[in-house]
């Protein structure tokens, strides 16, 4: 290496700058798709740290043509009645690169490094020269915040530009608009309906309002009252850590004695745990009364080294949140026309050493043309965001097509997605999703988490199987009716006039026919009335849950407005 | 109602009448009808070789109707009628034939809309399913197939033909010049005569290379019947060489290739039936029909060029996996009487060779008449299996 080749260094934001297509940006089309969902993202997430009801407007209109090649100017704007932002904050969300509130907390929340947004702005300011156009308010401001975030890539800084107080009708919320340079795709599998179909199924609690070129406005309206509790983040699994993470872990509790940092700092070590792997390393005794500071690093890495032989318990599954079959129920029913759905909840459970939940909901759409032959539509999520690129290497498509189908009434080719009106929702929670990119589109296929959301699916495809089985019977029925009814007779008729038999015998033969033949119909009848009174217990079932469910939103309600009154 | 020779005129309308009269008045009591018939597969063959042939065993089908079977009844019943019609009336009729009869008749008739069938495998099944409930064969129900194979040479036979209006056609086969006499699919009318002694008759697989023998004199040098099998001999083959058998009491050869499809295929369903035609193979197989060869011997005695099985052929691979299932599942080879044919079967699975009957045209090359010497030689040393 010689002087000529200087070796400098960058900042996080010139590197993001140069590489936004790791950040999903790597299309004009991607790019619209990419905006909203961070924008949306940290809207949601914003709302439910501060359990507020997400009410949330969203409009991406055309308004010019674009100065990339093929492309148009598109304004895209979120807004939302979140707690609003602080002078100070604003920037950093719209303009600085890692600036995060739920960086490495270990929580179930959209968001977790702080890239997605400043990315966004990032596009918007590379492709139109304009940054993010920000209007904030806090509660109990009189006025709000206007700005327009820029960067300064240098410094890794957001700059705050054509600032100005102005009023707001809003209490309290944050809008955000980027003018970019994109591509508008509505439908399909990477559409913009597909990413909002899915926010509406995973967010009951969300009332969502939305403006897409060459559509009529929507509303959805929430149904659910509740906003979800996001579970604080538990400890660390010192099984989770490595080395390195250990020492410096370490390092941050300097004068901590080392049982309590142990037995505080991590999940599932306990004094006798403790006491127990500090024997098997025949470190003394008085070692553990010491604070952590005074212990070296190689002391450190026997101590490790003995940890990671320990037969520890399994990381806690309380950091992960779920939905929950009841709002998923009513959620579900919001996707279209639907004739029956099944969901599941399974509980959380660990793979890969992750905490993680897996939550599934099976519904048969009322018969599209044409869909009978089409693969299921599939509506992937992490941690309640949709996924809707690389569907083929994702855990969940993987997981879907291990699973034998048509055991449950679904045609299905072998090692394929199943065929048919339905749509199959999987969502995968965890505070430590392992993603394949950093865009965060697929979730990495590991055996463990595979075979978690595979039994998810299994039990769904059980219970839609109870109305695919209803509706078997009624069918065979129906064919049995139409096959005594066409052939019957006509076996009658052949065999009289070959024996030249009388009207008489004829009449006697086809009442014969009709009674041999209608035990057959009775039988499948007896079929048909038994798996009605299946599918009934089983809506019985899911009706009391629903109705609990509406009892408890309306207990609240009651609670609300008393709390009001008061 | 295990009937496996019919011969009297009246027995199908007679079976079949019998078999409605069943049915109806069991739908009068309320009862379900069963119908009952022979189980046609493998699994349910006997083979003896005092009788000759493969036997049906004591496996039955039953088809009950239910709502599943009403259809497949209600069809049958249908085309019963059109067959017993022909049978009254003498007329004829292929399987393609009485497809179109039928829909042309279901046409015509709203009510029966239903029975209309969508192509002609449906309604071959049909006519099948009734041969098996009244354990017939279909010639039996006027239902010919196209006639194939059997062309016939000889100097001395003279066929007598019973016609259908009750007169007589007599047939000297000499008579016929280069023209070969055909058998039809129910030589079971046939009488057969001898103006002079035959000494054999020489059933020959290619259908060309017979016709080679008998245009280079064979039939004018040697008292003998010439026949050509054409691949795996027809009912009308089989009938006639089991007429041949029965009623000149003369000794049978069969001459084809030396491959396992050959063997198993060929020379089995024409020996001994096939597991098909269960019910009918009385009438159809010839026990005392003799393998000629070509034989295993006979490649090195005469140098003859022989082929490896192609490994990349299919149809060569299946023959010789067929071979090795024959041997192990089919009681024909299981039979000590034909041990023979079991060694040149293993004889084949083993060297994975096969020789064509037309390969002894190597042998003398110049001379035509080599083959003819080679063929009597072979008979006269009793080089056969």
């Amino acid at each position: 290496m010689t002087e000529k080749n200087k070796i400098t260094s960058s900042s996080t934001a010139e590197y993001f700058a140069k590489n936004l297509q790791q950040v999903g940006f790597s299309s004009p089309m991607k790019a619209v798709l990419t905006t909203l969902k961070e924008a949306l993202d940290n809207s949601l997430d914003a709302c439910e740290e501060h359990k507020i009801l997400p009410d949330i407007q969203i409009y991406v209109r055309r308004i010019g043509k674009g100065n990339l090649k093929n492309t148009d100017r598109i304004l895209i704007g979120v807004e939302d009645n979140g707690p609003g932002l602080s002078v100070e904050h604003t920037p950093m969300v719209f303009g600085e690169y890692l600036a995060s509130s739920k960086f490495g907390r270990g929580r179930c929340t959209r968001g977790q490094q702080g890239i997605g947004i400043s990315a966004a702005t990032t596009w918007a300011v590379q492709t139109s020269a304009t940054g993010a156009r920000v209007l904030t308010k806090q509660k109990g401001q009189r006025l709000a915040l206007s700005c327009v975030v820029a960067i300064d890539y240098k410094k890794n800084k957001g700059l705050m530009q054509e600032k100005e107080m102005v009023a707001w009708e809003k209490p309290h919320g944050t809008r955000v608009e980027f003018v970019i340079d994109g591509r508008v795709q509505l439908n399909g599998e990477a559409g913009l309906l597909a990413y909002l179909r899915g926010n509406v199924l995973l967010n009951p609690h969300l009332s969502l309002t939305y403006e897409l070129p060459d559509m009529e406005k929507v509303h959805i309206p929430r149904v659910s009252e509740e906003a979800p509790q996001i579970p604080d983040a538990t400890p660390p699994h010192p099984h989770t850590m490595k080395l390195g993470e250990f020492i410096s872990h370490a390092r941050l509790f300097g004068s901590k004695k080392l049982m309590d940092w142990l037995c505080k700092e991590f999940s599932r070590m306990t004094p006798d745990v403790v006491e127990e792997i500090r024997k098997s390393v025949k470190l003394p005794a008085v070692i553990l009364t010491k604070p952590v500071s005074a212990l070296k690093d190689d002391q450190l890495q026997i101590l490790y080294q003995a940890i990671q032989d320990a037969p520890l318990k399994p990381p806690s599954t309380q950091s992960v949140m779920a939905i929950g079959e009841d709002a998923l129920s009513i959620s579900i029913q919001r996707l279209g026309d639907i004739d029956y759905f099944s969901v599941v909840s399974r509980k959380p459970s660990i793979c890969d050493f992750k905490p993680i939940q897996v939550e599934v909901a099976i519904a048969r759409l009322s018969t599209k043309e044409g869909s009978a032959e089409e693969p299921v539509q599939v509506l992937r999520f992490a941690n309640r965001v949709p996924l809707q690129f690389d569907k083929s290497s994702c855990a969940i498509v993987k997981a879907i097509t291990s699973v034998l189908w048509r055991a449950y009434g679904l045609k299905q080719s072998k090692g394929s997605l199943p065929v048919g009106p339905y749509i199959m929702a999987v969502s995968v929670v965890s505070p430590f999703i392992k993603f394949k990119n950093a865009s965060k589109e697929t979730i990495d296929a590991s055996d463990e988490l595979v075979l978690e959301i595979r039994k998810a699916l299994m039990k769904g495809g059980q219970e839609l199987s109870k109305h695919l089985n209803r509706e078997s019977k009624a069918k065979d029925l129906e064919a049995k009716k139409a096959h005594i009814e066409q052939f019957g007779p006509a076996l009658v008729e052949s065999l009289c006039r070959i024996l030249a038999a009388p009207a008489s015998r004829k009449k006697l033969a086809e009442e014969g026919i009709q009674k041999i033949l209608g035990r057959d119909d009775r039988a499948a009848q007896r079929a048909l009335d038994h798996a009605e009174e299946k599918l009934s217990e089983h809506m019985e079932k899911q009706k009391k849950r629903l109705v609990q469910f509406s009892e408890e939103d309306h207990q609240l309600e009651l609670d609300e407005s008393r709390k009001e009154e008061e | 109602m295990v009937r496996y020779a019919i011969r009297e005129k009246d027995a199908i309308p007679f079976l079949s009448k019998e078999l409605c009269e069943k049915i109806l008045s069991d739908l009068e009591q309320g009862k379900r009808p069963v119908l009952k018939a022979t189980k046609c597969s493998l699994d349910n063959c006997i083979y003896s070789p005092t009788v000759g042939y493969l036997t049906p065993g004591s496996k039955k089908t039953l088809t009950e109707l239910n709502v599943a079977s009403v259809k497949k009844m209600a069809r049958a019943i249908f085309m019963l009628e059109i067959i017993l019609r022909n049978v009254k009336s003498g007329g004829v009729n292929t399987k393609r034939e009485l497809y179109y009869v039928c829909k042309g008749l279901l046409k015509q008739n709203k009510d029966l809309k239903p029975l209309d069938f969508e192509d002609q495998v449906e309604s071959d099944s049909v006519i099948d399913f009734i041969c098996e409930i009244l354990e017939c064969y279909r010639e039996e129900l006027n239902c010919y197939a196209n006639d194939r194979g059997g062309q016939t040479y000889s100097k001395q036979l003279v066929v007598v033909e019973k016609l259908t209006d009750g007169t007589e056609a007599t047939i000297d086969l000499s008579q016929l010049g280069t023209s070969p006499f055909m058998p039809k699919n129910r030589p079971q009318n046939l009488v057969l005569k001898v103006k002079k002694k035959v000494e054999f008759c020489l059933v020959v697989e290619s259908e060309g290379t017979a016709n080679t023998l008998v245009a280079n004199g064979f039939t004018h040098r040697t008292p003998s019947i010439v026949v050509g099998a054409q691949g795996v001999p027809s009912n009308a083959v089989r009938g006639w060489v089991k007429r041949i058998q029965d009623q000149l009491n003369i000794p049978i050869f069969f001459f084809g290739d030396l491959d396992a499809y050959t063997i198993q295929n060929i020379y089995r369903t024409l020996k001994a039936g096939s597991a098909s035609s269960l019910i009918r193979n009385a009438d159809f197989s010839a026990p005392d029909v003799k393998f000629l060869g070509v034989l295993p011997q006979d490649i090195q005695k005469y140098d003859l060029f022989a082929y490896d099985v192609r490994e990349s052929d299919v149809v060569e691979k299946r023959s010789l996996k067929k071979a090795r299932d024959a041997l192990e599942n089919d009681p024909f080879f299981h039979s000590r009487r034909n041990k023979g044919l079991v060694n040149i079967l293993e004889w084949l699975i083993e060297k994975k060779q096969r020789c064509e009957q037309q390969a002894f045209f190597s042998v003398d090359a110049g001379n035509p008449r080599a083959f003819e010497r080679i063929i009597l030689e072979k008979i006269e040393a009793g080089s056969y299996v």
